[in-house]
């Protein structure tokens, strides 16, 4: 059992020495807690924008003052010419264009139905069912106040209307950051600790010095958990400061129990350690190696609930994704830190982790013992 | 000079069919990312799991509640009888608001000029919970406008689609996956190959045949040109076929473009080898040079003009920025090149001031 700690020692001697890895265990997650942070956690905002107004009234110009300070939109264009418009969606130049037709507040003193024309670049459909989102949104609100004149103008007819009363709960201020960073912190545990534990191996296989480390007294068990043991202690040092760097950085609130985080981080560990185990074990080069976690990891990625909702996708890939480890830890991460979740809230997700880890830890242990003999 | 290039062609070539694992993974992750965005990403949010607590119980508040089950946003997951049923549920995730309407509602409908219904919000995921207000303030007007239809102004809003009428995110994230394969075989693959030989020492094995040392890189680099076509087009046919995502523009010309793109590409990865002595100093500059930006960086999902304005300016580095306009302009937009040359020129003048740079690098690592 002594002998463990040597290999551990020269596990992370090798990383110090070692500029690559050291690049891919602290450059990598800095660059990615900066970058994706903001990227995946940016609204949808300076849509760029040409307003028609074939109207000209001083209704119309309400209506595009309100585009103008909904904050939304920056509105590049203000063109008479219907015509031009296929010009600039076609160069790239805006990816919406609202079209005020004639007679527009004519129409709307007389009860006349007016149609408002929205041209969107359908492209990113994300992208543009959110633009049309706030364009609906922007209109229904004018829409709407101008009701609220008609019924001051003429007090013989009190309406009866329903006031809805929004309260939001756990992100009053709709903060989107907070719901995505610390899923960083999850993603970069399960980057850096699969990616290392699968090169590992292999690139002492494709050196040669595999060999001599089977012909010193250890065991193969000892061998396995000295691979393995630095690199999850690497894990939650990435950890540690993907949730620093949440906590300064992005000013994320963090109100959960972060013990109870750290156990299921433990019990996740056994997920990517075995999967970059059974890589290793798989692979016979680095490059290989690096497309099949890569291609794991992508996988991972998509259907975890990380980036794209799973609520929104279909049934069939709903239960898919309950195969994805990290859909579960995604959940984990979110419940402890935004709703300060105890143990009973998420328990289930507790489970399903240990079920994971145990196979594919287990399957990974397996086929190493086949590969070394 | 041509004879000597081809044994460095068929050499390379040779490496390549060696290793059919890694080219399997290449043109398989593609494949399984395009049926994922096919079959399971889609961004329009229905069946939003709401509870109700109706303490009316009355004949307005049953229609209210109509107006939420009447449309396909809004799945009701369970009546409630108490406000303290509410939290635990949306700590078990089992429902992401909750409509209460007050006991009294029926009545004060009538006899006064507004009358409240309390609506909670799960606002963890800020993006869902704007949309999900935006719902239900829709469902509420609705229901307004049913009880004073006096007050009705009919302004319609038409939304015109264009390029991807069916808001289908297939073809948005298939040409990315172009640029990000294209990006992954020539700038990755290739620094990774030609630090290989640095690496194991073959490299000054053919310096000293009477090989010079563009012809190595050129002849080490033709096969990944032409590997990364075959898969391009392999992962083009599959999403046309499976997908039917459209292919508005001339293909030749998209062909014509991808070559300057691949000959940026190139360039990069041959600066890289040029730096980098093991194949894990390449693969980690390209990792963060190449695929990451690719993949961030270049609006491939996340669109640049919703960046903060720093990576906005470092997005103008990032090549496959400019050949995805180039390709969501031919495959989606169907446009020519008259829109599309300012890109072409970026990416060949990237190119070019790459290889002038890793060329003169080579030359000292090698044979100084």
């Amino acid at each position: 059992m002594f002998k463990i700690k040597y290999i551990i020692r020269k596990e992370f001697q090798q990383v110090r020495r070692d500029r690559a890895m050291l690049a891919i265990i602290f450059v990598l997650p800095i660059i990615q807690l900066l970058i994706l942070g903001y990227i995946i956690s940016s609204e949808v905002t300076n849509i760029s924008t040409a307003i028609c107004d074939m109207d000209n009234s001083s209704l119309s110009r309400g209506i595009i003052s309100r585009f103008e300070q909904s904050g939304y939109f920056n509105i590049n264009y203000y063109e008479q010419n219907r015509d031009n418009l296929r010009d600039y969606l076609n160069s790239g130049r805006i990816s919406v264009a609202i079209v005020l037709p004639p007679h527009l507040s004519e129409n709307l003193t007389n009860r006349q139905v007016s149609n408002i024309q929205v041209l969107l670049d359908g492209q990113d459909a994300n992208t543009a069912t959110i633009t049309l989102g706030y364009v609906n949104m922007i209109l229904r609100q004018f829409v709407e106040e101008k009701q609220q004149q008609y019924l001051s103008i003429d007090p013989a007819n009190v309406p009866h209307v329903i006031q809805p009363e929004t309260r939001v709960w756990y992100n009053p201020d709709l903060e989107y950051s907070d719901y995505m960073v610390p899923g960083i912190a999850v993603f970069l545990l399960t980057i850096v600790t699969s990616l290392l534990s699968a090169m590992g191996l292999v690139r002492e296989r494709e050196i040669g010095t595999l060999e001599q480390l089977l012909v010193t007294p250890l065991k193969k068990y000892e061998l396995l958990v000295g691979k393995i043991i630095p690199f999850a202690i690497l894990g939650f040092v990435e950890l540690a400061i993907a949730l620093a760097f949440a906590r300064v950085w992005y000013h994320i609130p963090m109100v959960g129990n972060l013990l109870l985080f750290a156990l299921f981080a433990v019990v996740y560990l056994f997920t990517t350690l075995g999967l970059g185990l059974f890589v290793s074990a798989t692979a016979h080069t680095q490059q290989q190696a690096l497309l099949l976690t890569w291609f794991f990891l992508v996988f991972m990625f998509l259907m975890s609930g990380f980036v794209f909702p799973i609520e929104n996708m279909p049934k069939p890939a709903q239960y898919i994704s309950y195969l994805n480890p990290m859909r579960y830890m995604i959940i984990v991460v979110r419940e402890i830190f935004i709703k300060g979740a105890k143990i009973y809230h998420i328990y289930w997700q507790g489970v399903a982790l240990v079920i994971f880890g145990g196979t594919i830890f287990s399957f990974a242990v397996l086929k190493f013992q086949q590969r070394m003999k | 000079m041509k004879s000597r290039i081809i044994p460095v062609i068929r050499k390379e070539l040779i490496h390549i069919l060696r290793d059919p694992r890694s080219l399997i993974i290449i043109f398989v992750m593609p494949t399984l990312m395009i049926l994922l965005f096919g079959y399971a990403i889609t961004f329009d949010i229905k069946d939003i799991k709401i509870a109700v607590l109706d303490q009316d119980r009355s004949q307005s508040s049953r229609q209210l509640i109509d107006k939420f089950t009447n449309t396909n946003y809004f799945q009701i997951a369970g009546e409630l009888t108490s406000r303290e049923q509410i939290e635990p549920k949306m700590k078990r995730r089992q429902i992401v608001a909750a409509v209460i309407i007050p006991s009294g509602f029926g009545r004060d409908l009538v006899s006064l000029p507004a009358s409240p219904v309390q609506i909670l919000i799960d606002g963890s995921n800020a993006n869902t919970a704007t949309i999900v207000i935006n719902y239900v303030t829709a469902a509420i007007n609705n229901y307004n406008l049913d009880i004073n239809r006096n007050i009705r102004i009919p302004v319609q809003v038409q939304p015109r689609i264009w390029y991807n009428p069916d808001l289908d995110s297939t073809n948005f994230i298939v040409p990315g996956l172009l640029a990000v394969l294209m990006m992954m075989i020539c700038a990755m693959l290739t620094s990774i190959t030609i630090s290989r030989e640095k690496e194991t020492g073959t490299m000054e094995q053919i310096l000293v045949s009477p090989i010079k040392s563009h012809e190595i890189i050129i002849g080490k680099v033709i096969p990944y040109i032409l590997v990364s076509f075959l898969v391009a087009s392999a992962v083009l046919m599959f999403a046309k076929i499976v997908f039917n995502v459209p292919v508005r523009g001339s293909l030749l010309l998209l062909a014509l473009l991808s070559l300057v793109f691949i000959y940026a590409s190139l360039s990069l990865g041959v600066l890289i080898s040029s730096r980098a002595k093991t194949q894990q100093v390449a693969l980690m500059l390209s990792l963060v040079g190449t695929l990451l930006p690719s993949i961030l960086l270049s609006g491939f999902i996340f669109p640049i003009f919703a960046m903060p304005k720093v990576l906005q300016y470092l997005s103008y580095i990032v090549p496959a920025k400019y050949y995805l306009v180039i390709v969501r302009g031919i495959l989606l937009k169907g446009i020519g090149f008259q829109y599309l040359y300012a890109p072409v020129i970026f990416l060949f003048i990237f190119g070019t001031l790459l290889l002038a740079i890793s060329m003169r690098n080579f030359k000292t690592n090698l044979e100084g």
